[in-house]
């Protein structure tokens, strides 16, 4: 770790993080396998199709874990819109697609987030009891199974899509993001320039962690 | 190879249940355990190991009761929800139109279970399977009839080219005259399995009178399935673009410096 880097996660954030991303990875190589017959092949190194169900269904309930933890966790930060400053960031799209001269300064999530935060939330707590209803379709009527099988579809057409938001932003979309998942810290520069907000919460509050400097004092921001 | 329908004339059948026994037979599946319940319908319905069965039910007129023998079974549709559903391709068509299962490949998820419109396939729970009438595909291959068609000792139980058949079941049914109907060339782009009834089709028990591919399944596989695909595709362009145009967020160089040594 670099002197001057700011800790933006814990470890269990970035547990929970990767339970839920790489079970949910899983689930949609999977589940391709399982929706397109030219994807089976997907099966055979897990043994063939049918382990492959099981290797699905199981990842499921990892998943289920891994999302209870995922929103227990952030629902407070990432799940309530503080308005009128989010609204404002929406209206100019967070300066992501055309030029904004000021976009307004964001906390620890930026509005974007949060709504992929909330599709993640809705989507996988859909795809979770949709699932477990396929898991066992002869316990209730076929009808209703059938709805089933169509929400998992429309849950995996958003979270599918919405996977690869996430992949980009995080990553050569917006330069130093994945630093805040991988180890925990981040540059100062990022910091203010992602979350700006949340970088003087933290500096007023004192709860800003800088590697290789002493915790700050308390009362330090209070001016 | 030429389309090839099983006709099922009812007002042929006796209620004999040899197609039921054949059946059994010609595809080594033992009986179950079963019990009587006031009536000759028996097993009480289709399981992963009675794939035809010969439904029996009494309809009260105004003097007298009608007894009403129908054999169940796939319908063996052109347009098949559990084909379109099936993730393994355990479940396909055959070059006679009919649909064949491919046990080997089951992986006994049940999507066909809730799919059918006719509530046919059975899954066993011993072998993670899935079960259903393959109209004895075996023996269609070899150029023999059906074991249910050859065991039927009324000629309820025809089968041959789709055209003939059809053709046979209209002519049968302006014969009968009534309420005699042709059931299955009007649905599911036509079944491989057709019926003249005595009765209209709201009479019979278990008998959709209008079954189509449910529309849910409809979405599932036809919008859905493609979408996801389109969506996510859309998304990685739109991301590519997005950096070659717009280009990615990077924090201001000399931010680092400025706030660094508070």
């Amino acid at each position: 770790m670099r002197k001057g880097l700011i800790q933006a996660t814990d470890a269990f954030e970035r547990i929970v993080h990767w339970s839920l991303a790489l079970s949910c990875l899983l689930l949609c190589l999977t589940g391709l396998g399982m929706m397109f017959h030219s994807l089976n092949f997907i099966g055979t190194i897990m043994g063939g199709l049918k382990s492959l169900k099981y290797v699905h269904n199981f990842t499921g309930l990892f998943f289920a874990l891994a999302l209870y933890f995922t929103i227990r966790m952030w629902w407070k930060e990432a799940g309530v819109f503080s308005m009128p400053e989010d609204l404002e960031w929406i209206k100019c799209a967070g300066g992501y697609l055309w030029h904004v001269d000021k976009v307004p300064e964001v906390g620890k999530y930026n509005p974007g987030q949060k709504m992929f935060f909330l599709v993640v939330a809705g989507c996988g707590a859909l795809m979770v009891a949709t699932g477990l209803i396929m898991w066992f379709p002869l316990s209730f009527p076929p009808a209703f199974v059938r709805l089933m099988y169509m929400l998992h579809a429309l849950g995996f057409v958003a979270i599918f899509a919405f996977f690869f938001v996430h992949l980009y932003l995080g990553t050569v979309g917006s330069p130093g993001s994945l630093d805040a998942m991988l180890t925990g810290w981040v540059t100062r520069a990022w910091l203010k320039k992602q979350h700006p907000k949340w970088l003087k919460e933290m500096e007023e509050h004192g709860t800003l962690v800088v590697y290789g400097e002493e915790p700050q004092a308390k009362g330090h921001g209070h001016h | 190879m030429a389309e090839k329908v099983k006709l099922i004339d009812v007002s042929k059948c006796t209620g004999c249940r040899g197609c039921q026994l054949a059946c059994k037979q010609w595809n080594q599946q033992p009986a179950k355990q079963t019990v009587n319940y006031g009536s000759y319908q028996n097993p009480p319905d289709l399981q992963e190991n009675t794939w035809t069965l010969i439904r029996f039910q009494e309809v009260a007129e105004k003097d007298t009761v009608k007894w009403l023998f129908r054999k169940d079974g796939c319908m063996h549709c052109t347009d098949a929800a559990c084909v379109k559903v099936c993730p393994s391709g355990a479940l396909h068509y055959t070059q006679w139109g009919t649909v064949g299962i491919h046990h080997e490949r089951c992986i006994g998820c049940k999507e066909c279970v809730a799919a059918c419109p006719f509530h046919i396939p059975r899954y066993d729970r011993v072998t993670d399977k899935v079960y259903k009438c393959d109209l004895c595909l075996s023996r269609i291959e070899a150029n023999l009839l059906p074991a249910c068609v050859k065991a039927c000792p009324t000629g309820a139980l025809t089968f041959g080219d789709k055209d003939k058949m059809i053709a046979k079941a209209y002519a049968r049914v302006k014969e009968l005259g009534g309420d005699a109907n042709v059931y299955g060339d009007k649905f599911v782009g036509g079944t491989h399995v057709i019926y003249v009834l005595t009765e209209k089709p709201r009479v019979y028990e278990g008998l959709p009178h209008n079954p189509s591919v449910p529309l849910t399944v409809t979405i599932w596989k036809d919008l859905l399935k493609p979408l996801s695909l389109l969506a996510a595709g859309g998304v990685v362009a739109g991301s590519f673009l997005h950096y070659i145009i717009h280009g990615p967020k990077l924090p201001d160089e000399n931010g680092s410096e400025g706030k660094g040594g508070e």
